[in-house]
């Protein structure tokens, strides 16, 4: 058990040391996501999926946003350089915003 | 004894061959109105060849009526119009007879004529209707029929190769006109009579129906000194002929009035023996009118006598009450009068007339008096006597019987003879009841009603009694008052048939059920939550707005534009307007975003 926890500490102050200030960020946003969309799980477990429309398009909107953000984790960090090599970080981010737009119409259209 | 019982024997026998039976019918003015009506049409709707001029104006004739004179000037135009020398014999014969009973002006036919029907009694090809026709045409024109022996023996080639009914019938006619060389078709007569057809023993006819039976019937009857037919033959005859009253065809009509218009005339014309007017007669006018008639309804030409009702019997129990009464002659020749003073109910009287017989059936109607009546209300347990008002026939009752379930309706009368319907009847608007009265003794009718078990609800009611049998003259129906009957079960509303329908409401679907608004709340807390853990971390690893220039104002505007435009689609707009406004928003927040972006990248560059 002291080992785990070493383990987790250790991890720990490698994120908050290595990892950039921007990649903190996103992270931050991507937990937020994720509580979010497990507080709508409870709820459905709990009381029940009426209105299954709006529950369904608030928990797709959750993950929707989870993937959306950590494509954009994925391009915005410099250990992935090699492999987005014709991205930028603002490209990548304006395809975020983008992304988000179209799937946010979507998700209105549905909430009903 | 065995001689009486000979003796007997021989009268029955006696009686029933020198009388015969009579025919039932004539041809009444109603039928003689029909039969007009459709040679009327005849001669109306004239088209084609002359049969329909002649059926129309020798039917005419033959009920001796005239024809209008804007007829006779069309029929005439249109057999001038349409007649040629050339025309085959019957053709011939129907359009000059016609043109002749019209008494149209003028010579139609021409020597041509003549000598073209000469030709026809000597050609091999001619039938025997061909020669017939020719023959009576010539007779119509007055002139001879040259070589009646030649023709004769033509005719009796042509019955070789042709036996029909059909044909025999125009040989008849045709060796009727040719004098003694004609006598050789009496060898056929009795041939013709004996295929006749008997149908259940009361008529006779030919196979072909009436147009055959009738051309047979005239074509015999031309032989008077042969004597063809006999007594009772000429009767099932003249039935047959009666029951085709009611041809619709001119031609048809023409066959039954020439029909029986020579059996009339004949020897053996059938006597007709039947009521006049309706066979039935009141105690007032005990007198039975009996028509006695030839089957067109003229006096026969030797009347019969004596006329004597043989018997007349109660048809319900057989019993004699009147015989051998003589009819006295009424108003006129046909009419015989026999008063009836019997008591009222159906009677079967034969009647003879001369040689002549036959059965009617009469009714004797009498009144019913009424003698009383008592109506009221009695208990339902019997428990006490029924209290009832006497009431006398047209009276009515002084104030309305008011009943509840506990009561019975009693009815008692007394009327002076049995009748077969006596009813005591409530009613109210549409609804009725009926209730039978049945006779207690002899002639004291009770009827007894549980009001509460035979009515399904309160009401007023109006009470009728109805007395009625078919030899009643007086038949009573007599409203007596009004019973008002209070039951458990009120009178349900009438409802009106024309009015407004109850109004349909829409259903919508009922929503499901939703959590309390404690839970509902909660979670809508709870889901918020983590947005403030995210400014908490945000804040925690330090973000900063250190990179926020003028240039990203325009960029932020816009997509927080965006998501104002996301609201007011979830709030109020539709898709439609949502993307109307969503493109310029877009576009302004796309080219503000590329001029900021494109400004990080290149100040990170720099």
């Amino acid at each position: 058990m002291p080992q785990v926890t070493s383990v987790i500490a250790k991890f720990f102050n490698e994120y908050n040391s290595k990892t950039p200030k921007k990649l903190k960020c996103i992270d931050a946003y991507l937990l937020y996501i994720l509580l979010t969309g497990i507080v709508q799980f409870v709820y459905c477990c709990l009381v029940g999926t009426f209105p299954f429309n709006s529950f369904l398009s608030g928990f797709i909107s959750c993950v929707s946003c989870f993937v959306l953000a950590v494509c954009l984790r994925l391009q915005v960090n410099p250990e992935n350089k090699n492999q987005f090599a014709g991205i930028s970080p603002e490209r990548g981010f304006a395809d975020f915003i983008f992304a988000h737009v179209v799937l946010h119409l979507v998700v209105m259209n549905f909430i009903g | 004894m065995h001689f009486k019982l000979l003796l007997l024997a021989a009268l029955v026998l006696l009686f029933s061959t020198a009388t015969h039976a009579s025919v039932g019918g004539y041809i009444c003015p109603n039928d003689r109105k029909k039969l007009l009506t459709v040679l009327v049409k005849a001669l109306i709707n004239v088209e084609g060849d002359f049969s329909t001029p002649y059926y129309g104006i020798k039917g005419f004739k033959a009920l001796n009526e005239q024809v209008a004179a804007v007829l006779v000037k069309d029929n005439c135009a249109h057999i001038k119009k349409y007649y040629k020398a050339d025309c085959t014999p019957e053709e011939n014969f129907q359009g000059l007879s016609a043109w002749n009973l019209l008494g149209c002006s003028g010579k139609l036919h021409t020597d041509a004529t003549i000598t073209n029907l000469r030709t026809v009694l000597e050609s091999d090809k001619s039938t025997t209707s061909d020669i017939r026709y020719a023959a009576e045409t010539l007779k119509l024109l007055g002139a001879a029929i040259p070589n009646g022996a030649k023709v004769a023996q033509l005719i009796q080639a042509k019955l070789k190769e042709d036996d029909s009914l059909q044909s025999l019938g125009h040989a008849l006619h045709a060796a009727a006109l040719l004098g003694t060389s004609g006598n050789f078709i009496q060898d056929r007569i009795e041939e013709v009579v004996v295929q006749a057809d008997e149908v259940d023993g009361k008529l006779l006819q030919w196979e072909g129906g009436l147009t055959t039976t009738s051309l047979l019937i005239t074509g015999l009857l031309r032989f008077p000194g042969a004597k063809p037919l006999n007594a009772q033959q000429a009767e099932k005859l003249a039935t047959y002929l009666l029951t085709r009253r009611t041809v619709q065809t001119p031609k048809g009509a023409l066959a039954l009035l020439e029909a029986t218009t020579s059996l009339a005339s004949s020897d053996i014309s059938p006597v007709s023996i039947t009521i006049a007017g309706p066979a039935q007669v009141t105690l007032d006018k005990p007198e039975l009118k009996v028509h006695i008639s030839d089957i067109l309804g003229r006096a026969l030409k030797a009347p019969p006598t004596p006329v004597v009702a043989q018997s007349a019997t109660r048809i319900t129990d057989d019993v004699v009450v009147l015989s051998k009464q003589p009819l006295s002659p009424g108003g006129t020749p046909v009419e015989f009068v026999l008063p009836l003073r019997l008591e009222p109910g159906q009677y079967r009287i034969a009647l003879t007339a001369g040689s002549h017989s036959t059965t009617l059936t009469v009714r004797v109607l009498g009144p019913v008096t009424l003698e009383w009546l008592q109506i009221g209300l009695g208990d339902a347990d019997g428990s006490a006597a029924p209290r009832l008002t006497k009431l006398t026939h047209p009276s009515k009752l002084p104030s309305p019987l008011r009943a509840d379930s506990s009561h019975h309706l009693v009815a008692k009368f007394a009327i002076s003879r049995v009748v077969h319907q006596a009813f005591l009847r409530l009613y109210s608007g549409k609804k009725e009841i009926i209730f039978v009265a049945e006779p207690d003794n002899s002639k004291l009718y009770k009827i007894s009603v549980n009001l509460a078990s035979e009515l399904a609800h309160s009401g007023t009611f109006e009470m009728e009694l109805i007395l009625g049998d078919s030899v009643m003259s007086n038949p009573i129906r007599w409203v007596i008052g009004t019973i008002e009957v209070s039951l458990s079960t009120p009178e349900p509303e009438k409802k009106s048939l024309r009015g407004p329908k109850p109004e349909i409401k829409h259903l919508f679907r009922q929503p499901e059920k939703r959590p309390a608004e404690v839970v509902s709340m909660l979670f809508t807390g709870l889901t918020v939550s983590p947005l403030l853990l995210l400014f908490v971390l945000w804040w925690k690893v330090g973000v900063n707005f250190g990179g926020f220039t003028t240039l990203s104002v325009p960029f932020h505007v816009g997509f927080g534009g965006i998501l104002y435009l996301f609201f007011l689609f979830w709030w109020k707009l539709d898709m439609f307007t949502t993307c109307a406004w969503l493109i310029p928003i877009g576009g302004f927040t796309f080219l503000a975003g590329h001029k900021l972006l494109s400004h990080v990248a290149k100040h990170k560059k720099a």
